[in-house]
């Protein structure tokens, strides 16, 4: 199980996220909602264990991640929001140096790396320097970077950004099966509706705090709306339609 | 009126600066010098004003140290009455020379991906309503732009103050004059040449070699320009000597250098029959350089640029099962750790495929090579057997030079970020407490340089000398080179490419002049004492106490740091003004 206890977050004296708390239990996927500037990244930064809190703690098992963060992240799967790779090793290198920093078997690596690459499509461009690789490609290599040792907690930071329909839908699913096999998911995203149909729980979260947590049914029962809907109504006091015609306008406008 | 004059003429250039011909020309221009290719590396991009100002450094520097030679009152104290201003001087043009193409080259060098609009640029810009060749004129002008204002960067502070340096023994201003136009004009027109002939290399590699292909060699040939820089800079010492001979050798034409030095010593009057001939090839080399870069430029713009959307931008070659089984052999036998097998490839890679790594670590071999062929020439110097060469402190000093320079050079280039954004990876998943990135960096240090200390000193001393001395010298080599290896690793913590670029620091000055003081030691004394030890080996025991000091103050070192000191680190802090004591903790 895991738990963040009270985190809070400050650069400088500027709350980046304040007293959050929740509970991930295995088998859960949690998604994790904000507007830009919401706190989300922050939060995703002090699951991985990248940045220490300044007040507050994440338990794994009852233990503070911060005592042991080896032995954490070795059941931690990670993809992080941006794909910075290394653009001059090829991405079947990249996979094999991941694997080897996680301590993989050498023979079932390769293995390992040659099946995944092959279900995610990447199999043919496996030689070719990340550097040449499309957004999308590289969104799939750090997916598979992050599943390949079967860890126990997955965390995904905009997981779906690039990919194709296919790719996109085939990791929904697989979400959705990771969580029905106990494995703990906190999955981050813009999208609503992949929230809608991936996560069983959400956590919405406005300037760096917690503002509802439940599961995705729950949250739509109480305003009696859809998640898009009811997002914009705690998130956002912005009449999108509006703007969207505004645009129109501005695009039709001339200098004198 | 002027006031009005002035804005109605910066109205006019602004308004044609926002033109999309021009707007092109100065996205070209920022490209060239803020990067282009694949890689969105922050690692050494450096503002357009501090590289001009580091481009300028060096012909300043130089220009000033040499008011020691020039000023009249040292002179006077010297003894050295009448003085031919000229002739003194002609070393030291040589080397301006040397010095404008050698940077002016290099910048070629270093901005070589750059220089052709790539991928991106076709992306961004072929789908708008603009002609391709207008993008090619606009890339063909920020290039002449950039090539004339490197030109001007590199020679500035030499044609201002080399005139005045050598003019100030002379009372009449119009030899000042003479002096600095000729001298501009030389150093001027030879780093346009060398950015030509850089250009005409990349251009005629375009033009002929398919682009994957293309793309492959690309690294090696940067590889050759850069050795072949690093030794015309080398020449700077030795072509002056040979001018003065006469004949002068016949290779002497083959150094772009001398032609120019040529050309300036004929304008002013002073060439003797062999500059006078040699001057001759230097205007039809750079119009040579200049329309072969043109004609290849074009080529290579229709080849590559044109037809980029038809050309795969992915290139997929396996690697070779030889590299696999060495790959297998190191892991079995000197790389233990998950971590170590994992940075030992990451490194190498690094080194092999990263632009910026690449080129400096192939300048420090270009400058190994270059220090260690001027030994073996200066052992067969009055040498009068091949045996009696071998066993000179010059032929003797060859492993260590080599060996120097690539394990500074190795420990310098660790410190150069690669990538830093992705750097992540290695954040989460490495233990901070645990540290190994002193034993990685020892690694791949001995991997680099032992394998071929043993290859080549062992057989050669073996075949030339018996295996007695083979033993011996090899054996001092590789003791020296772990030493070595110890000493510039100590109290290094982090994973080789992963750290920002080191801060300044107050010790920096020392630790260069460090530097040098150790080239002295390793690779002149050691070598000097050696020759004379070979002939009474037992001398060579002698060496063991230095030996062991130098192997224990680094293991001193190591185990005196505190926790804080061996923590894993990825962020070079600055040095601290004010530090708080915490005396109640």
């Amino acid at each position: 199980m895991l738990e963040a206890v009270h985190l809070t977050k400050r650069y400088a004296s500027l709350p980046a996220v304040q007293e959050l708390s929740f509970t991930l239990r295995p088998g859960q996927v949690l998604g994790c909602l904000g507007p830009n500037g919401s706190g989300k990244s922050t939060t995703v930064k002090m699951l991985t264990g990248l940045l220490q809190p300044t007040r507050g703690v994440v338990r794994f098992d009852g233990h503070n991640i911060q005592e042991d963060l080896t032995a954490y992240r070795k059941l931690l799967g990670y993809v992080p929001e941006e794909a910075h790779l290394y653009p001059y090793l090829t991405g079947w290198e990249y996979l094999e140096l991941i694997g080897t920093l996680r301590g993989m078997d050498r023979r079932d690596l390769a293995k390992k790396i040659d099946s995944l690459l092959q279900l995610f499509s990447l199999h043919p461009s496996r030689h070719a320097s990340i550097g040449s690789y499309s957004k999308g490609m590289r969104q799939r290599i750090l997916l598979i970077a992050a599943i390949m040792d079967d860890p126990e907690i997955f965390i995904f930071d905009e997981p779906l950004s690039g990919l194709d329909v296919t790719s996109a839908l085939i990791f929904k699913n697989l979400v959705q099966t990771l969580g029905q096999q106990g494995k703990l998911v906190f999955y981050c995203s813009h999208v609503l509706e992949v929230v809608e149909k991936v996560c069983s729980d959400v956590l919405i979260l406005r300037k760096g705090v917690v503002i509802a947590q439940d599961s995705v049914e729950n949250i739509g029962h109480i305003l009696g709306q859809s998640l898009e809907n009811t997002f914009l109504h705690l998130v956002d006091d912005v009449d999108t339609m509006s703007v969207a015609r505004d645009i129109v306008t501005v695009m039709k406008t001339k200098a004198a | 009126m002027i006031a009005e004059a002035i804005d109605a003429v910066l109205f006019r250039w602004e308004k044609r600066r926002q033109r999309p011909f021009w707007r092109m020309v100065y996205l070209f221009a920022a490209r060239i010098f803020r990067g282009g290719g694949d890689s969105d590396a922050e690692g050494l991009d450096l503002g357009i004003g501090l590289v001009l100002t580091l481009l300028a450094m060096p012909g300043g520097f130089v220009s000033i140290l040499l008011l020691n030679k020039y000023g009249t009152f040292l002179q006077w104290l010297r003894g050295q009455a009448n003085v031919d201003p000229l002739l003194v001087a002609l070393p030291d043009e040589y080397f301006f020379i040397v010095l404008s193409m050698t940077v002016t080259g290099a910048v070629a060098v270093w901005r070589w991906d750059a220089i052709f609009p790539d991928r991106r640029d076709y992306m961004n810009l072929v789908p708008l309503p603009i002609s391709t060749r207008t993008i090619f004129l606009a890339n063909l002008v920020a290039v002449l732009f950039l090539v004339g204002l490197v030109a001007i960067d590199v020679n500035a502070a030499s044609c201002l103050l080399f005139p005045v340096v050598v003019g100030a023994t002379q009372s009449k201003f119009l030899f000042f004059l003479k002096f600095a136009v000729v001298h501009a004009l030389g150093v001027l027109l030879a780093s346009v040449f060398a950015f030509f002939a850089v250009f005409s290399v990349i251009g005629l590699l375009m033009a002929v070699l398919p682009p994957r292909t293309f793309r492959r060699i690309s690294a090696y040939m940067r590889g050759v320009v850069v050795v072949c820089l690093v030794a015309l800079l080398c020449t700077s010492f030795a072509v002056p000597q040979v001018l003065r001979y006469m004949p002068a050798p016949r290779w002497i034409a083959l150094i772009p250098s001398c032609w120019f030095l040529g050309l300036c010593q004929s304008l002013r009057g002073r060439a003797g029959p062999v500059l006078t001939e040699l001057s001759a090839f230097a205007l039809p080399a750079l119009a040579i350089a200049a329309l072969v870069a043109l004609c290849t430029y074009v080529l290579g713009y229709q080849r590559h640029f044109v037809r980029i959307a038809e050309i795969a931008d992915t290139s997929a070659i396996a690697p070779s099962p030889r590299t696999s089984r060495m790959g297998a052999l190191l892991d079995r036998l000197a790389l233990r750790t998950p971590f170590q097998k994992a940075g030992f490839r990451f490194v190498g890679k690094t080194l092999l495929r990263s632009e910026t790594h690449r080129l400096v670590l192939t300048a420090v071999g270009g400058l190994a090579l270059v220090l260690a062929s001027q030994a073996l020439m200066d052992a067969f110097e009055g040498a009068k057997s091949l045996r009696q060469a071998a066993l000179s402190a010059d032929a003797l000093s060859i492993p260590f030079i080599l060996s120097f320079l690539i394990i500074v050079g190795l420990r310098m280039v660790f410190e150069i970020p690669a990538e830093l954004r992705s750097n992540w990876i290695f954040q989460l998943m490495v233990d901070p407490e645990r540290q190994e990135c002193e034993g990685l960096a020892r690694r791949v240090i001995l991997i680099l340089v032992l394998p071929w200390l043993l290859a080549i000193s062992l057989p050669v001393y073996a075949y030339l000398e018996g295996w007695k001395v083979a033993v011996l010298h090899t054996l001092l080599a590789i003791t020296w080179a772990v030493l070595l290896t110890n000493i510039v690793l100590i109290r290094f913590r982090k994973i080789p490419f992963t750290c920002t670029l080191p801060v300044f620091k107050q010790h920096s000055f020392v630790t260069l002049l460090s530097c040098c003081f150790g080239f002295l030691l390793y690779a002149v004394s050691t070598p000097e004492f050696e020759s004379s030890a070979l002939p009474e080996p037992v001398r060579m025991l002698s060496l063991v106490p230095a030996a062991a000091a130098l192997w224990f103050i680094p293991h001193y070192l190591g185990k005196s740091a505190n926790e804080i000191e061996r923590r894993l680190i990825f962020e070079e802090s600055p040095t601290q003004t004010i530090q708080a004591l915490r005396l109640s903790d």
